[in-house]
């Protein structure tokens, strides 16, 4: 193709070409940057800052049509919701009386031994704003940030189960990471005999992989996967996923189990971000600042040697 | 070829410059338009309104949208999409350099013709992300993801349509009185 220059009249600047080559080395510079350094974690936060206003408005005709929808819903949808509900609290109530009983015997026992407590105290509770509008990655948007004290790698759950992980922090919102976005993993246990495993999203909408199981592990179908608590991030005992398949071949050293999450992760309006554990120590093998999401793939990388 | 028709074929040489307000009100419509709450397929075929307005601005207005404007645009893009900074601007940036080096070609053609320019431009920006996305260890998000950039250039004639009408009708405005 023949590009005709206009002859130079007037001054123009660096030819196309030349400011080509610039903003592409500015470019590939801040991919490395924020990839391989994460060093621009305040660049990206004042410019979420910025856009913040533009984002308020954006969301308003959504929030719009959903007050109108909850406006126009019918009596006998919101009556059936509601004793649905009641049914749940006085299912917890109880629940929650037990745990009330059995923190107090823990505070005591741990009193004795002088250990401290696993388990964490009330969260935050956040409202999701959107999806991330990423289609490589499985993200929510919630509207807590830094002036809520949210912290990278908080733990984030809702009423069944664990949604992810907060990965990213703004000033008014952060960006959760769901469990099935694909590496994000999570120190899990099986219920029914306390087998110790990692869930690893695998990047699919709605499925979670449970890498590196011996094909002679006890694992069946309907199997609940709850969190180990063993990382020092998820507090024990949070739901995460149900087995949905288990395919045993005797050619490999692995079975290759599939899991669904319980947690809504696709389809809840409000979460709860919890505390990182007071006490959290850092392992001996890594370093402190790493960010807390490799830490369970590293534990499994770990475990295979 | 009409006969001793001495009208000149690119028609756009002599009209005004557009303000800078309607090129800012445009790319804020712009951004506004691609941080609505996208998702599931919708989000597949989310059409880049502001690559679209950019590389209409790029081939109208050289002097005042280039390279650098989209660099910066790119960045807001990538902390809204969350995604690694630099990414859209890489992008960005080498769909503006087509235009650019289109431009004169892009505006003497037809609005079909020019759809199908814009649909090169487009399908360039669209695998040069996709492939940093796979090259970061992303999976392929299917042969929808190619929806985005069609539904791009499909909507080329609407917006030129929407953003030369206000500078046209300036014109004919100011020359009438």
């Amino acid at each position: 193709m023949i590009v005709r220059e206009p002859p130079a009249f007037f001054h123009r600047g660096p030819s196309p070409l030349a400011r080509l080559t610039f903003f592409t080395i500015a470019a590939i510079a801040l991919m490395i940057a924020d990839h391989r350094f994460h060093a621009l974690e305040t660049v990206r936060l004042s410019l979420s800052v910025l856009a913040h206003p533009v984002q308020q408005v954006a969301t308003l005709p959504g929030e719009a049509f959903g007050r109108a929808g909850e406006y126009f819903a019918s009596q006998e949808r919101l009556l059936r919701e509601n004793q649905e509900l009641k049914a749940k609290v006085l299912e917890q109530s109880a629940a929650a009386q037990e745990a009330r009983l059995l923190k107090a015997e823990q505070a005591h026992l741990l009193g004795m031994t002088s250990g401290k407590s696993r388990y964490v105290e009330n969260g935050v509770i956040a409202e999701v704003l959107y999806n991330a509008r990423n289609p490589f990655m499985r993200k929510i948007v919630v509207d807590k940030g830094l002036t809520q004290s949210i912290a990278a790698g908080m733990p984030v759950i809702d009423g069944s189960g664990v949604v992810g992980q907060v990965t990213n922090v703004g000033t008014f919102s952060s960006e959760v990471t769901l469990v099935t976005e694909k590496d994000q993993s999570v120190p899990v246990m099986l219920v029914r005999n306390g087998l110790r495993a990692v869930a690893v999203g695998s990047g699919k909408d709605g499925s979670i992989d449970i890498p590196f199981m011996p094909v002679s592990a006890d694992v069946q179908n309907g199997d609940m996967f709850v969190t180990s608590g063993i990382d020092g991030t998820y507090p024990p005992g949070l739901l995460v996923a149900e087995v949905t398949s288990v395919q045993k071949n005797a050619a490999y050293v692995f079975a290759k189990i599939s899991a669904k999450p319980v947690a809504g992760v696709d389809n809840h309006r409000y979460v709860m971000v919890l505390p990182l554990p007071a006490n959290a120590v850092s392992r001996p093998d890594t370093k402190v600042e790493e960010q807390p999401r490799k830490g369970a793939r590293d534990r499994a990388r770990g475990r295979r040697q | 070829m009409r006969a001793a028709d001495l009208t000149p074929l690119a028609r756009d040489v002599m009209k005004l410059p557009a303000s800078v307000g309607l090129i800012f009100f445009s790319l804020v419509v712009a951004f506004l338009l691609s941080i609505l709450p996208w998702s599931g397929t919708w989000l597949l075929a989310r059409p880049d309104f502001v690559l679209l307005v950019l590389i209409f601005w790029a081939a109208h207005e050289p002097r005042s949208i280039g390279q650098g404007v989209a660099f910066a645009l790119g960045l807001l893009m990538d902390v809204s999409d969350s995604m690694l900074l630099g990414q859209h601007s890489l992008a960005y940036v080498i769909a503006i350099f087509g235009a650019q080096v289109l431009r004169v070609r892009i505006l003497s053609f037809g609005l079909a013709e020019q759809t199908l320019h814009v649909l090169v431009i487009t399908l360039v920006m669209s695998s040069m992300m996709l492939l940093l996305n796979l090259l970061l260890g992303a999976d392929f998000p299917g042969i929808a993801y190619f929806i985005s950039p069609v539904a791009t250039a499909l909507l080329w004639g609407p917006v030129n349509w929407v953003l030369y009408m206000p500078a046209v009708r300036r014109r004919r405005g100011e020359s009438g009185s």
